[in-house]
């Protein structure tokens, strides 16, 4: 079985580290980015199954970073994160194509939930892509 | 940047149909009784020995009499409208705060959520460290205590954002009636911080360290400032800009500003924004009662509202505030002020 990679997005650089740290252990592949620029350049030098977004990122809107992940890489997968209670945003991100929405704090068995479940569906894809 | 000015001026607002409907109802009829007993006089006072003089005299005394009644009704009764009045905007004002306190529970919640959320990451790593194998190891020590220092550190935040909510909901330090107008503008921005950043909009502050304490109550001059700056973030939404908040002296009081680099206000429009229920935003969105509200908590500490505006690059309303009055510590209550004007400019 493949090792699923993931991109975990957010402003909290604590927050990104103490996860990573989490996911490892747990036998994912993670990296780390602290916003929307360092996310895309990480997405555009190697491959990623699953994406953890922060939404309401300091100056950036999360949502537009959402936007430029699908138009770039339409493979990978979008958990949106949020902090905001909120589901506005949340809504709107599944409109514009994430997979499923978290609110902080998360809980570790939810995000496992989650990135299975949304690496299953990128795997499926493309088993239909290559059929 | 000054191409027009208005000051707002609420005693001098247009009188309502049906305020206008009962004065003329209440004084012509006497009028008309009082020219018709002047006439009578007049013909009476050209025949001597008529009998019609004493009826005359005493058509006069009457009319004199009902006039004075129907003075004292109607003032009695636009004392009335006037307290009606006060008490709604009390009300509104009471309503406003406690709307803004619901919309800041939006951004608390974020503010709290992130703290939260990495507090939650470390104490759930500690527990993947005590049920690792390696739990004795020197490497494993350090990650306990970088952890354990982490969640000291979120505490902290946490009760930072706490510190912040109670000084929205009460306002200790001043004395009431004295206002520190510099440390309620830096309270009240924390307030917009997340429209702040949702809307890329770069704030500038030139306050003037040096300005005595202003004469008002806190809690409802922040509504004010609150208003404002809402007000100059909702002209620069999706476009980003500079909001510009000034203190200075004026007079013998301060002057604030707040100005900021959207489209400005319509020409046509600038008279009527201090009106009750103008606005020109949609309806689930302004109720526009903000500014009539800023304007009447303004003039009843004293003071007064202009707007300056510059079509195509942007607005700034100026809220001028008396000096607060040392030794005095009651926010005076305040009645009609003979300060504003309204200046058209070019």
């Amino acid at each position: 079985m493949r090792v699923v990679r993931l991109l975990l997005v957010d402003d909290e650089a604590r927050f990104v580290e103490t996860l990573s740290k989490r996911l490892t252990a747990r036998g994912y592949e993670v990296e780390g980015a602290l916003g929307g620029p360092q996310a895309l350049e990480l997405l555009a030098a190697r491959p990623f199954d699953v994406v953890l977004l922060d939404v309401w990122m300091p100056g950036i809107d999360g949502l537009e970073v959402l936007k430029a992940i699908r138009r770039l890489h339409p493979g990978v997968k979008v958990v949106l994160v949020s902090g905001n209670a909120s589901i506005n945003a949340a809504v709107e991100g599944m409109r514009l194509g994430a997979i499923d929405y978290l609110l902080k704090p998360v809980e570790i068995d939810d995000v496992l939930a989650k990135v299975e479940e949304a690496f299953e569906k990128k795997i499926i894809e493309e088993a239909d892509a290559a059929r | 940047m000054v191409e027009d000015i208005r000051t707002s001026n609420l005693w001098r607002s247009p009188a309502h149909p049906d305020v206008r409907r009962v004065v003329w109802a209440s004084v012509v009829p006497p009028l008309a009784f009082f020219l018709l007993a002047v006439l009578l006089t007049f013909f009476a006072g050209t025949a001597p020995g008529s009998r019609l003089v004493p009826l005359t005299v005493a058509g006069c005394l009457a009319s004199a009499v009902a006039a004075g009644l129907v003075t004292v009704r109607l003032s009695r009764q636009l004392r009335e409208v006037a307290r009606q009045r006060d008490a709604f905007y009390q009300e509104f004002a009471r309503l406003s705060k406690l709307a803004s306190l619901g919309e800041a529970s939006c951004s608390i919640a974020h503010d709290l959520n992130n703290p939260l959320a990495i507090m939650n990451e470390e104490a759930g790593w500690l527990q993947d460290l005590l049920h690792g194998a390696e739990s004795d190891t020197t490497a494993t020590r350090r990650e306990f205590e970088a952890s354990v220092e982490q969640v000291q550190i979120q505490i902290g935040r946490c009760r930072e954002i706490a510190r912040r909510m109670l000084t929205w909901t009460r306002d200790p330090g001043e004395p009431p009636g004295q206002v520190d107008i510099n440390t309620l503008l830096t309270k009240t921005l924390y307030l917009v911080e997340t429209e702040l950043v949702a809307t890329g909009v770069r704030v500038v502050k030139h306050l003037d360290g040096t300005v005595p304490l202003v004469q008002g109550n806190a809690a409802e001059l922040r509504q004010v400032l609150l208003h404002l700056m809402k007000n100059a973030l909702d002209a620069m939404k999706g476009v980003g800009g500079t909001l510009t908040i000034t203190t200075a002296e004026a007079g013998d009081g301060v002057r604030v500003s707040v100005s900021d680099t959207g489209p400005g206000i319509a020409p046509e429009l600038l008279g009527r924004i201090f009106e009750p229920f103008f606005t020109t935003k949609a309806e689930e969105q302004g109720t526009g009662l903000g500014l009539t509200i800023s304007t009447w908590i303004v003039q009843r500490s004293g003071g007064r509202i202009d707007v300056e505006n510059a079509p195509g690059r942007g607005c700034v309303f100026h809220v001028t505030l008396p000096a607060a009055k040392l030794g005095v510590s009651r926010t005076s209550a305040g009645g009609p002020h003979e300060s504003g004007k309204t200046t058209a400019g070019r």
